[in-house]
């Protein structure tokens, strides 16, 4: 049962009751190969959501096993599991970034799994973990705003700050809930094409979940779909067609090109 | 590993059990106390007289009412009453615990049994307060003439306070700033015990935030003022005893405002430094300090704000500030002095006000 090498992460049964009996995830079984960026697709409320944070333990699964690269992070605790955490970056919709922190300060809290405690505790950070935060910055292309208040930025401005913090993590995985959601679609490509770049350059690992077609069909290699907290469907982006679609979002509903579903 | 699926049937059954004594407890002290109330009143229009010929004070029929009958018949009609809900409507008790139906809910409080109950028990508690805390309107209106010449002197404030007004002035806001001060440390290091938030974690955790919780709300449920007491005996007369009255206090308020701030926190940047591998300090440090940090300068200042104003009357019981010369003023009638003694903490007071009041506005 000891998953190959190439496997990234791998889940077996994993499921996910919250509290008053609301079942968020049922019997998740899912292997993602190293270098893979797979999409997660569903409906509002089909899980997506849980199952990212699931992986990286920000919410305890109530049953199943879920390991990074062989490792089983479901049964790390403490100092453990934040190494395993290092491992797995994670971006968000509303990016989350310490709207009262500069800009560096934010990707410098992308070291924060292995900087030293008391330091880190005054905000500060080795030169040579600065050098590397602003050669981030130069890389999302927001370097000159380096000193500037996090809130101060534009929302596409702000999910950049997050991947370069991502990046600061020197993470094998990165998980993404729906990281372009709260952007205007113009934006959505200039976002994308940052985590692809982490994709295909570094040969990291992606997850992320998406609920645009269009982009779906030009970043993912793989799609899975949730429907009720379980997965309905599997396939490469190019099997996405009207049937599918239907299985995954119900008959009601139509895709529509550049549309949100 | 599955939680919850298996425990939720009994707990439900167990919850409402609970829900039911809950509603039933409430209605027995309800009905009780309209009880006692409606005898207290009884008596006292009666013209029962006592062994010593005079009509019975409201203390000496408190002394004489019937208490376990009424209790027992209080719980009996709560029993009743949530027996026939049914047929008579939600008792109080279950109406405030378990909430009514939309139908009943719909009603005017004139077509319920609780509506009547509810409007009788106010009736109640009105004309047994005006006996018990023996309210005389007639006094009021007619023997204004005594108290004039304090008035008068109150707007005839004497100079000879005045020097020694402002030095003790000067003592009462340094005492609050002082009390303000301790308490900031402690109230920020305990309110993170008494987030909820933060304490879901462990059974052990969840256990020091009921603990702090619960310290907490003891400590502000008694006044400053018996709190410089206790001080009093302890360091002994004088504005240290008053600092500490008012540290202890606003340890308790700023835990609770500050905790309270920390529960409501965005979780998303949280969220984000757990991911990243970050400790529990470091969460701490840079997921909910930046938060809160600005709400919790400004609870400060208003708590500053409101222990100035404490601190001038803590001198009362011998905690320093200008209390402690108004006091023996207002008690040899030295009404002058006086008038110049509460102009001058009015005036600290309205400028603390404005003053706090605007720094709160930049911050926020
Ligand atoms: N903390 C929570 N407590 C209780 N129920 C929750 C909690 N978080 C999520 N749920 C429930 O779990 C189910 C799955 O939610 P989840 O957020 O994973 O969906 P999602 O696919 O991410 O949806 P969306 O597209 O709206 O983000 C929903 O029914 C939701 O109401
Ligand atoms: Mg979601």
């Amino acid at each position: 049962m000891s998953p190959g090498r190439d496997v990234a992460v791998r889940l077996e049964g994993v499921g996910k009751v919250f509290p008053g009996n609301v079942r968020a995830l049922a019997d998740v079984n899912l292997e993602v190969a190293e270098g893979e960026f797979l999409v997660v697709l569903g409906l509002s409320g089909s899980g997506k959501s849980t199952l990212l944070r699931c992986i990286n333990r920000l919410l305890d699964p109530t049953s199943g096993r879920i390991w990074i690269f062989g490792s089983e992070i479901t049964a790390a605790q403490g100092a453990e599991l934040r190494r395993m955490r290092r491992q797995v970056a994670m971006i968000f919709q509303q990016f989350n970034l310490v709207r009262r922190h500069t800009v560096l300060t934010n990707v410098l809290s992308g070291t924060l799994g292995r900087a030293g405690l008391l330091p880190s505790l005054f905000l500060r950070f080795p030169a040579a973990e600065r050098e590397r935060a602003l050669a981030a910055l130069e890389r999302v292309g927001i370097a000159e705003r380096a000193g500037a208040r996090a809130d101060a930025l534009s929302g596409g401005q702000q999910q950049r700050v997050a991947i370069a913090r991502a990046l600061m993590q020197e993470p094998r995985v990165i998980l993404a809930d729906e990281p372009v959601a709260s952007l205007d679609p113009a934006l959505r490509h200039s976002v994308m094409r940052h985590v692809e770049g982490l994709n295909r350059e570094e040969g990291l690992t992606v997850i992320c979940s998406l609920h645009d077609i269009d982009l779906v069909k030009q970043y993912a290699t793989r799609v899975v779909a949730l429907r009720q907290g379980r997965l309905v469907w599997e396939g490469a982006p190019g099997d996405l067609d009207r049937d599918t679609f239907h299985d995954i979002y119900g008959t009601d509903a139509e895709p529509a090109s550049n549309t949100t579903i | 590993m599955p939680r919850g699926d298996e425990l939720s049937a009994p707990r439900t059954h167990w919850a409402k059990n609970v829900a039911r004594l809950k509603a039933l407890t409430v209605d027995a002290i309800l009905l009780t106390t309209a009880g006692i109330m409606v005898e207290f009143l009884l008596m006292a229009f009666s013209g029962v007289r006592g062994p010593t010929g005079m009509l019975l004070t409201a203390e000496e029929i408190l002394d004489r009412i019937h208490y376990p009958w009424l209790i027992m018949s209080g719980v009996i009609l709560a029993f009743l009453w949530n027996l026939f809900y049914g047929w008579i409507g939600a008792s109080p008790g279950r109406a405030l615990v378990r909430g009514v139906g939309e139908r009943e809910a719909a009603l005017p409080w004139s077509h319920t049994l609780r509506g009547w109950f509810t409007v009788l028990f106010i009736e109640l508690t009105f004309f047994t307060g005006w006996l018990i805390t023996e309210v005389d309107l007639p006094t009021f209106l007619t023997k204004f003439s005594k108290a004039s010449d304090i008035v008068r002197g109150l707007f005839h404030p004497s100079a000879t306070v005045l020097h020694q007004g402002i030095l003790l002035l000067v003592q009462t806001v340094f005492l609050a700033f002082m009390a303000t001060a301790f308490a900031i440390p402690v109230a920020f290091a305990l309110s993170f015990l008494a987030a909820r938030n933060l304490t879901r974690g462990s059974a052990l955790t969840r256990a020091v935030y009921t603990l702090t919780r619960t310290g907490m709300n003891f400590t502000r449920a008694v006044e400053p003022l018996v709190w410089a007491l206790i001080f009093i005996s302890w360091v002994g007369i004088g504005p240290f005893a008053g600092v500490l009255a008012l540290w202890v206090h606003s340890v308790a308020a700023l835990t609770k405002l500050y905790s309270e701030q920390i529960e409501s926190i965005d979780p998303g940047p949280v969220e984000a430094i757990t991911a990243t591998g970050a400790s529990t300090l470091q969460v701490i440090r840079y997921g909910v300090v930046p938060q809160v940090i600005p709400p919790f300068l400004s609870f400060t200042i208003y708590r500053w704000d409101i222990n100035v104003r404490m601190s001038t009357i803590i001198g009362f019981v011998g905690g320093g500030g200008i209390g402690y010369i108004l006091k023996p003023r207002v008690d040899l009638g030295e009404w002058g002095e006086v008038g110049t003694l509460v102009l001058l903490i009015a005036i600290t007071v309205w400028l603390m006000d404005i003053v706090s009041a605007r720094i709160r506005e930049k911050i926020v």
